[in-house]
C-alpha cells in the first residue's frame, strides 16, 4: 500500500491517472492519525481550490510507434491497428493509431521527473493530509476519447479540480472524495480526450474492516495465488486452515510414480502403452488392449475442454479454498483429469469450455505429518483458455439483435449464457505483467516493480497498476468484439488490488446497442481474488452504424490533408 | 431364463433392524446384535440355528463377533462384499448363494454403524492415511484436488446429465420431494412428518454445486438385518417368504469406486445396466411387471439414471417421467414407499431389502397394491447389485 508520503509523488498526483489502488480489505500501514478536527476553516479552504487549473502540461515526446509497441507487448494486446500500418490503413482509422487506453500516459512524467508544485489537486491532497486525511484509494477513473491519437502527435493536457466532497463517512473510513478532470488536446489545440479521475483521501483507522477481508479469495478461487493464503489458526469454530500443504496428498505407487515424477518437472504425463500406444488415464498395471506390461508415457499438451464441472462448498477440508470449483478436463490427446480450476469464477463454468494447463505447487516440500517422504507436490490445475482474438468486427445490427435475442432468453437462461455475454477471459497476474505493464504506461511508482519497497510500504506484493488494468479492459472489449471497432469511453469503478499469483477474471456483457449510430454499451467486470478489482462500463462503436463511417470518413479527409501538406512542410 | 439356480428357490425369511437416528447411543457390534435378533425374531428362528453371515467389507462388525454374541456355536460359511453402498443386494445373493449350494442352512446379513454419530460418511475421505496400495492410490486421481467426499463425486455425473440431457436441479429436487412425502408417513423414518416441497429443495444451500443439501441423503446411525434361507424352510417359518425371484452384481466399463470419470458416457450407470439384464433374463420379468421400486437414493441423481437403466423409460427421458408425480404413491411407479435413504434412513441399502420384503409381504407402512414383485437395487456409481422380490406363490 502506498504510504501517505507517497500519495504526493503518484502520477496520479501529478495528474496523470494512476493513484495506486489500496486495497479495501487491507488498510494501508499509515502513520498515527494526525487529529485535525474538521474546521470550518478546513472546508472553505478545500472549496476555495475547486475550479481552479494547472497550467497546461505538454508530453516530453510525440505520440510515436516505439511506445506503442512496447504497450501493446506489455498488454499483449494483438490488435494490428496500432502496429500493421497496411492493416491499419483498411480499419476505421486510415491508418496507425495509438491505443485510446494510452490517452493518459503520453504526457506523463518519466522516472526522474517530479510534478510542478501549482497543481490544484496537489494543494488539496497536501491540505487534507495536514488535516490527518493521509490515506489514499482511487475510487474512479472515466476516460472519453474523442479522436484517437496518430504517431506524431503532442499531446498536453489541462489539469482541473472540478469537486472536493464534503467530509464523508465510508467503509473506509471518514474522509473526503477528490475529483480532476484533464483536457486532452494536441499541438493543433483539437480537445482529443478526457480524464476524470476520483480518489478518497481518508483517515486511517476511521472505518470498518469489512468481514469479507477474512475470505480473500471468495470471489474467485485463484488457488495458487501465495500472497493470498492466510495461515491463520483453525480452531473448531473457524474455517479449516486453507494452506494448500494441508491437502490430501496423493498416494504414490509403482503404478503412478511416473505421474508424481512428471507433475514435479510440469509435465503432464499420460500413460502409454509401449506395444501399441493406447492412452489411459488413470494409469493401469497392463495394456488392455494389447496385453502388453510396458507402459511408457506422453507429455500432455496442456489443451483440453472442460468435460464436466463440480463446485464443492461443504464440508471443508484443510488446505483448500471454499466455494472450490473442480473440473473434468478432457485433453486435446482423448484422456480426462480431473484438476483444480482456478481463474474461473463458479458462475463462469461451463461444460465444453477450452482450458489451459498451469500448475499449483501445493506441498513446497516436506510437511508435518505427511505420512510419506516423497518430497514436494505439484498439481496440475487448468484456467479458462484465452478467448481467440477476434479478426472480423462484431457490426453495431449484430449486437442490437444479440441483445434483443439474450433478453428474450433471460427468464430461461441456460447454463451456458447468453447471447450478449462476452466470453469470459482469465489472466494470470504474474510479476511480469505488473512489472512490463507500470513501465510501459510509464508508472514508475515503487510499488508497480519493486518488490522489497512494495513490502516496506506495507504492501502485500507488488501490485497491477491502474493504468495496465484499464489497458487489458480494453483489449479484452476489442478482442471480443473485433479490431475495428472505436472505443468512445472506459468508465470504471476501481476495487481490491491484484497481485502476482492471482488471476483477473474478465467478464462483459453487451447492455445496449444503437444499430443507427452504431453506439455499443458493455458492462464489463475484472475480479480477483480479493474482489472485485475493477467494474465499470465502455462504450464503443461497432461497424454498421452512422459514426463508424462518419470517424471513417473524417480519417480519409485527414489523411489527405496530411499528404498535401506533408511536401510542402519540407520545401 | 439363464441359470441363476437360486433364483425362485431361495427366500428372505426374516427382516430386522433397529430404530434409525441421529445418535444411537449404543455400540456399532450392539446396534448389528439387535438388527440380527429382531431379524431372527421376526422369522421365529432361535439363533442356533443360522451357520452363515455376510456383511460389507466397510462393516466395522467382524462375523466373529457377530458370531460370539448371537451364541452361535459354530459357521459354516462368512463371506463380505466391497465397495460399500454397492452391497445390500449382494449379501442377499451371496445368502442365496451358500443355502442353495447346501453350505449353509440359515444365513444372516447385516449392516450397522454409528454413521451419524461417529464417523460420517459424507465428511470425506480427505484424512485418510496415505499408503500405496492400488486403492489409496486410485485417491491420488481426486483428493489432492479436493473431491473428497460422495457428493462430490457424484456432482460431477449430475453436471453432465444436464448438460447432456437438460435435466435442472428441480428434476433432482423432486426426488427428494418423493421420497420425503413417503418418509412423512412412515413412523420409523427419520424424517417422519417432514415432508419438503420443491421450494424447500430449491433455498436449500450447496453442498457441491449442483447439489443441494436436500439432494444429499442423512447419515444416520442404525442397524438392519435380513435372513436368507432356501423358499422351502422359509414356508415352515412364521412370516410369508419373499422370494428371491432374481439377485445380481454388476461392475462394467472402466469402473472406478463412485468416480468413473473416465469411462466414454457419463450420463448412464453401465453397472446397473449389468445388473437389470441378470434381473429380466433370470426372473422372466421386465419393468411393467415391477409394482414398486426401491431405488439407491443417497443422491437424487442417480434415481433418474436408474429409471432410465432398468428400463422403466429411455434414455434421457427420467425427468420426464418423474415430472407426473409417477414415483409417488398412487403414480405410475411408487419409488421408495418407505421414503429411501433421503426419508428413512441412509443405511446403505440394506433398509430398502427390508422395504422390499414388506411390499410383497403386503405389510409396508406405505403399501403399494398388488406389489407381486418388487425391485431393489443397491448403490450407484459404485460396482453395484440389485434384487427382485417376489410373492410365494
Amino acid at each position: 500500500m502506498p504510504t501517505a508520503a507517497d500519495t504526493t509523488i503518484t502520477p496520479a498526483e501529478d495528474g496523470s491517472g494512476a493513484v495506486t489502488p489500496t486495497s479495501q480489505h487491507e488498510e494501508e500501514q499509515a502513520p498515527a492519525p494526525v487529529q485535525a478536527p474538521e474546521s470550518a476553516g478546513l472546508a472553505e479552504r478545500l472549496r476555495a481550490e475547486v475550479g481552479a487549473r494547472a497550467p497546461r502540461r505538454v508530453a516530453r515526446h510525440p505520440v510515436n510507434e516505439a511506445m506503442i509497441a512496447h504497450w501493446c507487448d506489455a498488454i499483449g494486446d494483438a490488435n494490428p491497428a496500432y502496429t500493421d500500418a497496411a492493416y491499419a490503413a483498411t480499419t476505421v482509422h486510415g491508418g496507425l493509431v495509438a491505443p485510446p487506453a494510452m490517452l493518459d500516459v503520453w504526457d506523463r512524467h518519466g522516472l526522474l521527473e517530479r510534478r510542478e508544485a501549482d497543481d490544484p489537486r496537489a494543494r488539496v491532497i497536501a491540505t487534507l493530509e495536514q488535516a490527518g486525511f493521509v490515506s489514499v484509494v482511487a475510487v474512479n477513473a472515466e476516460l472519453e476519447i474523442h479522436r484517437y491519437l496518430r504517431p506524431g502527435d503532442l499531446l498536453g493536457n489541462v489539469q482541473t479540480l472540478t469537486d472536493v466532497s464534503a467530509e464523508k463517512r465510508t467503509a473506509l473510513g471518514v474522509g473526503h472524495f477528490v475529483t480532476s478532470r484533464h483536457r486532452f488536446t494536441d499541438q493543433a489545440g483539437e480537445h482529443v480526450g478526457d480524464l476524470q479521475f476520483r480518489i478518497l483521501k481518508f483517515r486511517p483507522g476511521s472505518g470498518q474492516r469489512p468481514p469479507a477481508a477474512a475470505n480473500p479469495n471468495s470471489a474467485n478461487p485463484s488457488g495458487g495465488s501465495s500472497v493470498t493464503t492466510r495461515r491463520g489458526p483453525s480452531g473448531p469454530s473457524g474455517p479449516p486452515d486453507p494452506d494448500p500443504a494441508r491437502r490430501p496428498r496423493p498416494a504414490i505407487n509403482r503404478d503412478n510414480q511416473f505421474f508424481w515424477d512428471g507433475t514435479r518437472a510440469r509435465e503432464l504425463r499420460i500413460q502409454r502403452c509401449d506395444g501399441c500406444g493406447a492412452l489411459f488415464s488413470p494409469p493401469t498395471a497392463r495394456c488392455w488392449h494389447c496385453g502388453g506390461f510396458e507402459l511408457g508415457w506422453i507429455v500432455a499438451s496442456g489443451r483440453g475442454r472442460l468435460y464436466s464441472h463440480a463446485v464443492v462448498h461443504h464440508p471443508p477440508a484443510p488446505g483448500f479454498r471454499y466455494p472450490l470449483p473442480v473440473g473434468l478436463v478432457e485433453l486435446a490427446e482423448g484422456t480426462r483429469v480431473v484438476a483444480d480450476l482456478v481463474g474461473c469464477p463458479p458462475a463462469g463454468l461451463r461444460v465444453g469450455m477450452p482450458v489451459e494447463l498451469t500448475w499449483v505447487e501445493t506441498h513446497p516440500a516436506l510437511v508435518d505429518g505427511a505420512s510419506d517422504e516423497r518430497g514436494p507436490i505439484t498439481l496440475p490445475a487448468f484456467r479458462p483458455a484465452p478467448p481467440p482474438r477476434r479478426t472480423d468486427t462484431l457490426t453495431a445490427p449484430e449486437a442490437a439483435a444479440a441483445i434483443q435475442r439474450s433478453g428474450a432468453s433471460e427468464a430461461s437462461e441456460g447454463p451456458e449464457g447468453s447471447e450478449a455475454e462476452l466470453a469470459l477471459w482469465s489472466v494470470p497476474v504474474t510479476a511480469t505483467l505488473i512489472v512490463s505493464g507500470a513501465i510501459a504506461t510509464r508508472d514508475f511508482q515503487p510499488v508497480h516493480h519493486d518488490r522489497e519497497l512494495a513490502a516496506r510500504r506495507g504492501s502485500a506484493d507488488i501490485f497491477l497498476n491502474i493504468n495496465t488494468s484499464v489497458g487489458l479492459l480494453q483489449r479484452y472489449v476489442s478482442d471480443t468484439l473485433g479490431p475495428d471497432l472505436l472505443v468512445r469511453a472506459i468508465r470504471v469503478r476501481l476495487g481490491a488490488p491484484a497481485y502476482p499469483g492471482d488471476h483477473l477474471v474478465f467478464t462483459g456483457r453487451l447492455t445496449a446497442a444503437d444499430a443507427q449510430t452504431g453506439r455499443v454499451t458493455v458492462a464489463v467486470r475484472a475480479a480477483g481474488g480479493l474482489g472485485d478489482h475493477l467494474v465499470g462500463t465502455v462504450e464503443v462503436v461497432l461497424p454498421g452504424g452512422r459514426e463508424h463511417d462518419e470517424t471513417r470518413a473524417a480519417a480519409a479527409r485527414a489523411a489527405t490533408a496530411r499528404a498535401v501538406t506533408a511536401p510542402q512542410a519540407r520545401s | 431364463m439363464s441359470g441363476h439356480s437360486y433364483a425362485g428357490r431361495t427366500a428372505i425369511a426374516g427382516i430386522g433392524a433397529t430404530d434409525f437416528s441421529s445418535d444411537s447411543g449404543r455400540s456399532e457390534l450392539r446396534l448389528a446384535l439387535e438388527a440380527c435378533v429382531a431379524a431372527l425374531d421376526d422369522a421365529g428362528l432361535p439363533a442356533s440355528r443360522v451357520s452363515g453371515l455376510v456383511t460389507f467389507t466397510m462393516d466395522g462388525n467382524p462375523e466373529s463377533d457377530l458370531m460370539r454374541g448371537l451364541g452361535i456355536s459354530e459357521l459354516t460359511s462368512f463371506s463380505r462384499i466391497h465397495f460399500g453402498g454397492g452391497a445390500p443386494c449382494a449379501t442377499v445373493q451371496q445368502a442365496a448363494l451358500a443355502v442353495e449350494a447346501g453350505v449353509a442352512d440359515y444365513v444372516l446379513c447385516y449392516r450397522a454403524f454409528n454413521e451419524r454419530s461417529g464417523r460420517r460418511f459424507g465428511s470425506g475421505v480427505g484424512d485418510r492415511p496415505t499408503g500405496t496400495t492400488t486403492e489409496q492410490a486410485s485417491f491420488a486421481w481426486t483428493s489432492p484436488y479436493g473431491l473428497l467426499t460422495p457428493a462430490s463425486w457424484v456432482a460431477m455425473f449430475a453436471t453432465r446429465m444436464m448438460h447432456e440431457h437438460g435435466v435442472t436441479t428441480e428434476d433432482f429436487g423432486r426426488v427428494a420431494v418423493a421420497c420425503r412425502r413417503h418418509a412423512a408417513t412412515n413412523p420409523l423414518a427419520r424424517f417422519h412428518e417432514r415432508p419438503i416441497t420443491l421450494a424447500d429443495h430449491q433455498a436449500s444451500r450447496w453442498i457441491v454445486e449442483p447439489l443441494r443439501l436436500l439432494d444429499c441423503c442423512q447419515e444416520t446411525d442404525g442397524g438392519q438385518a435380513i435372513l436368507v434361507t432356501t423358499l422351502e424352510r422359509a414356508r415352515d417359518l412364521r412370516r410369508p417368504p419373499a422370494v428371491i425371484e432374481a439377485a445380481a452384481q454388476g461392475m462394467a466399463d472402466d469402473q472406478q469406486m463412485m468416480r468413473s470419470f473416465f469411462r466414454e458416457s457419463l450420463v448412464g450407470l453401465p453397472e446397473a445396466a449389468t445388473c437389470a439384464r441378470q434381473l429380466w433374463e433370470t426372473s422372466g420379468l421386465g419393468p411393467d411387471d415391477i409394482a414398486a421400486a426401491v431405488l439407491y437414493d443417497h443422491f437424487t441423481p442417480f434415481v433418474l439414471t436408474q429409471l432410465e437403466e432398468f428400463g422403466f423409460c429411455g434414455r434421457g427421458e427420467a425427468a420426464d417421467f418423474i415430472r407426473d408425480g409417477a414415483i409417488e404413491l398412487g403414480g405410475r411407479l411408487p419409488v421408495n414407499p418407505h421414503g429411501g435413504q433421503l426419508g428413512e434412513a441412509y443405511l446403505h441399502g440394506m433398509n430398502g431389502v427390508a422395504e422390499g420384503v414388506r411390499q410383497v409381504r403386503g405389510s409396508a407402512v406405505n403399501q403399494v397394491p398388488g406389489a407381486d414383485h418388487v425391485l431393489v437395487t443397491g448403490g450407484t456409481g459404485v460396482p453395484t447389485s440389485a434384487l427382485v422380490l417376489g410373492r410365494d406363490s
